[in-house]
Order: structure tokens, then C-alpha cells, then sequence
């Protein structure tokens, strides 16, 4: 291939130009939903998806995709499929009020309960509860999360299908002050520009 | 980095009539209202069809935005422009991710999309068409065409669609970091040699005119798009986004002492509006058909990484996960 680019000319041809075989849609990877903690102390906040073949991939491509620039204390994975929904409100209407008391003889385990205040903003960290199903950890979070004020949306995550960040996944968040050239403020072009305007005149 | 109106193509509004009216009136109303429209509330399929296409070129502007300032990692000027440079195209490759996630749910898959970019069926914002001679051409990407992008997604981050906003308040934070990068190496050639100096002004040569298509076609001759702008899918008119362009970096660029190649580029202090020569939309429409000095570089490039790929997506293929439409 022609190009100004060296490597561009070494690549090896292979199939045809503008012809791809085609892909099959949605039998590649699954997508997992990503949540982080941007400093400590402040609540966990839903941030995109990422697709990855398993959970821990997922975790690694996460780091890549929502905390390259941004300061991060934690962040956690968890797949699309294993976060159970509610209905998605307008209006006035809390949608705690259309959630049903459910219970469950199964053993109980930890759920994370999200909530979406503000429609059009992302969903953001309510606590954690016990339940033995998703529906009775929307059950529980009525009873003990819901203040009353107007939540769009709940999501419930049970604690185990959800890739945590352990403290060595930490370090990596650790250097970012030493990547200087990741820090906007690092790019003073104001003095040099300064100089550049005074020797002019 | 995007250009917002980079198509000719006429939109059909017919569908619309078929829609259901109580719906569409209580579509409306939210969108008039200001609320965000999210992927399980109810909306038309032309407000589908018209964000599936603008959030996937988006989404292709970013990854083959990287290759022309990507070819530069190697030869950018010390360690440090090197760092930088790297950071900022996996920025790029970043923002595709978010982009074509927000265009996944609304019901597109990502493989369809990346087919759809490989043989041409989707396009991508033209400027990246042009080749990057020199380092110089690489600090007008960084610099200028990032200023032109976030003059675009800056008005379309107001836009209606929820997700789309959402990935578009992360990518204009990112992107402010280029702007700083970009003016950063500018400034550095224009106080520099000579030589720096006139290198710098070549590439305002040759990337002024794809700087002025960056926005789209002029308003007298693009497709109306009222419809568009009532659904708040678009934001501003190409003229208009231009326009904004010019008022927020033309200073800039005399500042530092260079010659824009267009003697009749003046602002009118009256109506504040920018006069220019009218770019050359015959040239536009070429280059976004296939016809432009990059076009088959850009996709060939693409396409071979893609095939070259097939092994390691086969290698990671698990019956684990499956593929679930995203939340939000």
C-alpha cells in the first residue's frame, strides 16, 4: 500500500480492499456494566459499558476506558445481564411506589442497590442490602433506601457477580501524579506564548 | 473529534406521519421540556435511524481520527510529545468505545457497525482524509481540528438523547486536555525557528480548506433539517457551528502571528458573523465519495487490522458472556 507512513507500507496484505467477511451481530463478547468511585468517599457512579469475553477482562478494560484521565479510587464490573432492573419513571412518580414486597426462602446474599435521581444523569450508589433474589433485594431497598424523594430507577447487583477492586488494583490508580502528560494543567503554553507576544513588540 | 454535517444525503420525513400522534406529542413534550429521551422510552424511527447514523460517524471519526496523528507516535519530537501524543490518540480509540456503546442502545450491533465502516456504507468526518506530512500537520490536528470538534460536541452534549450526552460530557472533558496539548506544540513552533515557524504555516495552508468543510456543507445548500433541530438530534447549523469556530481560534491563530490562506476571511463587527471565502463544496462531496488523497489508506488500514484481529477475538470468544443491550 502507498503511504507516508512506513508501517503503514510493511503491512501484509491480506483479504480484499473495502470486503470483510461478515461479522456476526452480538456473538463476540458480552457487555458488562462499569461502576466508579472517582475519589474516596464519594458514592460509586455508573459510568458506560464496556464489552469483554469474561469478568475479569472486563475489569482490566474498564481501567482502560474510565480511568485513564480521570482521578479513581475504585472501580467495579459487573455483567449487563446479572443487573436487575426496575422500571424507568417520569414525572413524580417514585418508582418505589410501583415496587411490590417480594421474599425469597433462598439464602440471603449482599445486593448493591443503585438509584437514578435525575433522569437524563446516571445512576448513582444507595447502599447495599440482604436478599435471597433480585426481587426481594428491590424489596428491601424500598424499605430501607427509599427516602421518600422521587428515584426514577433501581438497579440491584447481587455482591457476587461483581468484579471489586482489590488494593494491588489500587497502585495502578496511585501513579497517575507522576503522569505528567496526562495532566492538563502540566501544558503551560501561557508564559511561553507571553514571551512570544512581548518580543514581538 | 468530529465535524457535525458531514453528509449530503436528504433525510425522508414521511415516516413520521406514520407515527402514533399521542406518542409522538408526548415525545415531543419531553424533548421540549428539556428531559432526556433514554433507550426504553418510546421514540420515532426516524429519531432512531438519524442518532444510529450520527453517533456510529462519530464513533468512526474517532478511531480513524487516531491514524493520522497515530502515524506520528514514532517521529513526534522528544519523550515527552511522545507520551502525550500517545495519550491522546488512545483517547481517540477511547471515545469510539463510549460512542458506539451510546449507539448500541439503540439497537445497532458494534460487529454491524464496524462492517458497515470497513466497506464504505458508513462514513466518518472528512477531514481525515488528508495525509499529515509533517509534525506541523499533526499539532494542527491536536490543536485546531479537536477545537473544531468540541465546538460541535459541546452543542450536541445539549442534545436529547441521554446516553449520547452521557459519553459526550466525558469526551469534551478529554478533549479540553487536547486543546491545551495541541496549542501547547503550536505555540512552541510559532516562537521557534524559521523553519518551525514555516512549517507550522504550510500546514495552515493545506489544512485550512478541510478545516472550513469540517462543519458540513453551508446552510444555503445542506437538506433542511428542522425536524432535527425540533428533536434536538441537532444542535446548531453548520453555518453556525462554523461560525463559533471562527470567533474562538481565528484570534488565536493571528496572535501567534500566522496568515490564514483566505484573504477575504474578516468578521463583520455588525452582525458578528465571520466573512469567508466559500469553501469549495465540490471538493467536499469528492473526498467524502471515496476520492480523497487518504480515503483508501484510512480504510484499508482499518480493515487489515481487523482481519489481522480475527484470531485473537476468535482466541477470547467464550460461551461465558453473552451480548446484552447495554442499561444506559
Amino acid at each position: 500500500m502507498k503511504s507516508l507512513d512506513p508501517r503503514v507500507v510493511r503491512l501484509p496484505l491480506t483479504g480484499k480492499a473495502g470486503q470483510i467477511n461478515p461479522k456476526v451481530p452480538y456473538d463476540q463478547f458480552g457487555t458488562f456494566e462499569v461502576f466508579v468511585q472517582s475519589k474516596e468517599g464519594k458514592l460509586f457512579q455508573h459510568e458506560g459499558i464496556v464489552h469483554a469475553p469474561d469478568l475479569e477482562l472486563a475489569y482490566v478494560l474498564a481501567k482502560e476506558t474510565f480511568t485513564r484521565r480521570f482521578t479513581c479510587n475504585s472501580l467495579y464490573v459487573a455483567e449487563t445481564r446479572n443487573v436487575f432492573v426496575s422500571l424507568l419513571t417520569e414525572g413524580n412518580i417514585n418508582v418505589y411506589d410501583l415496587i411490590e414486597s417480594a421474599h425469597s426462602s433462598q439464602a440471603k446474599v449482599p445486593y448493591e442497590i443503585y438509584h437514578l435521581p435525575k433522569r437524563g444523569k446516571q445512576h448513582i450508589y444507595a447502599g447495599s442490602v440482604m436478599a435471597g433474589s433480585p426481587e426481594e433485594a428491590m424489596s428491601e431497598a424500598k424499605e430501607k433506601l427509599n427516602q421518600g424523594k422521587v428515584i426514577y430507577n433501581v438497579w440491584a447487583i447481587a455482591a457476587d457477580q461483581i468484579r471489586f477492586t482489590t488494593p494491588e488494583d489500587q497502585e495502578l490508580w496511585i501513579t497517575l501524579p507522576e503522569k505528567k502528560y496526562r495532566d492538563a494543567a502540566e501544558y503551560k503554553g501561557g508564559d511561553k506564548l507571553n514571551d512570544f507576544l512581548n518580543s514581538k513588540n | 473529534m468530529y465535524g457535525g454535517g458531514n453528509t449530503f444525503e436528504s433525510i425522508k420525513t414521511d415516516s413520521v406521519a406514520q407515527e402514533d400522534p399521542i406518542l409522538l406529542a408526548a415525545f415531543e413534550a419531553r424533548i421540549a421540556r428539556g428531559e432526556k429521551i433514554e433507550p426504553t422510552d418510546w421514540m420515532p424511527q426516524l429519531y432512531r435511524k438519524q442518532l444510529i447514523r450520527m453517533i456510529e460517524q462519530h464513533g468512526h471519526s474517532e478511531i480513524i481520527g487516531a491514524l493520522p496523528e497515530g502515524t506520528w507516535i514514532t517521529r513526534a519530537p522528544g519523550f515527552k510529545r511522545k507520551m502525550s501524543l500517545m495519550a491522546k490518540v488512545q483517547d481517540e480509540v477511547g471515545h469510539a468505545q463510549l460512542l458506539y456503546s451510546a449507539a448500541e442502545t439503540l439497537g445497532k450491533s458494534r460487529e454491524q457497525m464496524i462492517d458497515d465502516l470497513i466497506t464504505g456504507k458508513s462514513k466518518y468526518s472528512n477531514i481525515f482524509n488528508y495525509p499529515t506530512f509533517t509534525w506541523a500537520d499533526c499539532c494542527f490536528i491536536s490543536w485546531l481540528v479537536d477545537a473544531g470538534a468540541i465546538v460541535n460536541q459541546l452543542a450536541n452534549a445539549k442534545g436529547s438523547y441521554g446516553p449520547y450526552c452521557r459519553a459526550l460530557d466525558r469526551i469534551c472533558a478529554e478533549e479540553s486536555f487536547h486543546l491545551k496539548y495541541g496549542h501547547h506544540c503550536v505555540i512552541y513552533l510559532a516562537s521557534g525557528t524559521p523553519k518551525q515557524r514555516n512549517m507550522f504555516q504550510e500546514a495552515l495552508n493545506r489544512w485550512w480548506p478541510p478545516m472550513m468543510h469540517f462543519f458540513g456543507p453551508s446552510d444555503k445548500i445542506s437538506t433542511h433539517t428542522e425536524i432535527l433541530m425540533k428533536w434536538k438530534v441537532k444542535m446548531g447549523t453548520n453555518d453556525d457551528m462554523r461560525n463559533q469556530f471562527l470567533d474562538m481560534y481565528v484570534p488565536k491563530i493571528w496572535e501567534l502571528g500566522f496568515i490564514i490562506p483566505d484573504p477575504n476571511l474578516k468578521k463583520n463587527e455588525a452582525t458578528g458573523r465571520w466573512n469567508y471565502t466559500e469553501p469549495d463544496w465540490e471538493e467536499f462531496k469528492r473526498v467524502i465519495n471515496g476520492e480523497g488523497p487518504c480515503n483508501k489508506e484510512r480504510l484499508e488500514v482499518r480493515r487489515i487490522a481487523e482481519e489481522r484481529g480475527k484470531w485473537v477475538r476468535d482466541a477470547l470468544k467464550s460461551t461465558q458472556s453473552n451480548y446484552v443491550m447495554p442499561l444506559a
